[in-house]
């Protein structure tokens, strides 16, 4: 994201993207997920994205404070850390937590919901080979 | 490299909300949250700071529970009354309890009641008032007592006493009347009391019984069902049926267990060793 200091997510443009349901050649993908259509495509709308880049945009705002006190090396060196402990050997499918990551990003010491709501809803996953190629493809 | 994101996951689902526009454009309603529609007061008081509620919890039209609990722990010296939908004031007031309790034994300190009011705040304007959570926020901490009122939308307010939900202008009338500083616990509570009062007889989202909850810097009182002016009269019949209405012809016991064999596990002195 570029450097802000917005707090809250900025109201967006309607649009219609397939990236939801593109297949591995980049487009819509029929056969996983029936006939195209607009409806479909258009996401949630503004509650849902506000929701949804809450923390990133806070992050980001915090990270431009930070370059403007102490150069911009200091959150250049916050995000490689962050990438370097983001790096998990671990298969997608299976449920995982990264403690190092939750420490970095300061939520070792508070509860969401998504820590103890997120778990139950989803068992192994459908295709595993879709989850390989997410997490292999850079 | 994987592409999981550093941030959390907002933890809601958009993934119907297509079907369900659809559905209310064809003209079927959602369905009803069991609301509060209530009245929660606070009070400042010359030790400390008074809660009062009414128990009535409404679905609609329909009373979903004649006596439930309005004012929530947040810590030792913290309560929190809530108004509007119920399962976001309890959620909420839970969530925030279990972060306060995680954030004091961080800090060491005992935890402040301005905290708790910028935890919830802040939680309550990310969500843009979809969390319907009312809340009347008041403890006693290290600086002393505070009182606050949080709106659904996130705005908050400092004041020496407030009135929050449907009741609350049945309730605010009372205080606007009577409440001077620095009034006794007995006066305070007696005020308190007439303030629900107010709001259960005049407002019908407001009902059945009257809690208050006495915080001061030494101790927390909760005194729930303070006041019960709405008690059921007893019936004049008696509606059991005496043992033996019912004739039986046979009995047939099956014991559960077949055959039952006990064998005793390291309860013959293997002791763990912490030498």
């Amino acid at each position: 994201m570029e450097p802000s200091y917005r707090i809250v997510p900025p109201s967006q443009i309607k649009t219609a993207s397939i990236s939801d349901t593109a297949g591995s050649l980049g487009l819509h993908d029929t056969l996983h997920y029936g006939i195209r259509s607009i409806a479909t495509e258009m996401r949630g709308g503004q509650f849902e994205n506000r929701i949804a880049k809450w923390e990133e945009t806070q992050d980001n705002a915090r990270l431009h404070m930070l370059a403007n006190l102490y150069g911009p090396s200091a959150p250049m060196r916050l995000l490689m850390e962050r990438q370097i402990v983001s790096a998990s050997p671990h298969m997608p499918g299976m449920p995982q937590s990264n403690i190092h990551l939750d420490i970095l990003m300061g939520r070792d010491e508070t509860l969401d919901p998504t820590d103890f709501f997120l778990g139950l809803e989803s068992g192994p996953p459908l295709s595993i080979h879709n989850e390989m190629e997410k997490k292999l493809r850079l | 490299m994987s592409q999981q994101s550093a941030f959390s996951s907002p933890g809601f689902d958009f993934s119907n909300s297509v079907r369900n526009n659809f559905l209310q454009e064809k003209g079927m309603p959602l369905p009803k949250a069991t609301s509060t529609g209530t009245t929660i007061v606070g009070c400042l008081f010359k030790d400390g700071i008074i809660l009062g509620a009414d128990t009535r919890a409404t679905e609609g039209e329909i009373i979903a529970d004649k006596n439930c609990e309005k004012i929530h722990y947040i810590t030792e010296s913290i309560r929190c009354c809530g108004a509007g939908t119920a399962a976001d004031t309890e959620f909420t007031t839970a969530s925030i309890s279990s972060n306060m309790e995680l954030h004091a034994l961080s800090t060491g300190r005992k935890p402040r009641v301005v905290t708790v009011m910028t935890m919830l705040k802040q939680y309550l304007f990310q969500y843009q008032g979809h969390v319907g959570a009312a809340l009347v926020l008041g403890g006693v901490d290290s600086t002393g007592p505070h009182l606050f009122t949080i709106h659904p939308h996130g705005s908050t307010d400092k004041l020496p006493y407030v009135t929050m939900g449907s009741g609350s202008l049945a309730a605010m009338a009372v205080f606007e009347s009577s409440w001077k500083p620095n009034m006794e616990r007995n006066e305070a509570l007696a005020l308190v009391s007439a303030a629900v009062s107010a709001g259960i007889f005049n407002d019908l989202g407001s009902g059945s019984n009257v809690d208050a909850c006495i915080i001061t810097a030494t101790q927390t009182e909760m005194l729930r069902n303070f006041v019960k002016p709405n008690e059921r009269v007893e019936k004049e019949r008696h509606y059991t049926f005496r043992r033996g209405t019912t004739a039986w012809k046979s009995e047939n016991i099956r014991d559960l267990i077949v055959n039952e064999d006990i064998t005793l596990v390291g309860a013959t002195g293997d002791a763990m060793d912490t030498s």
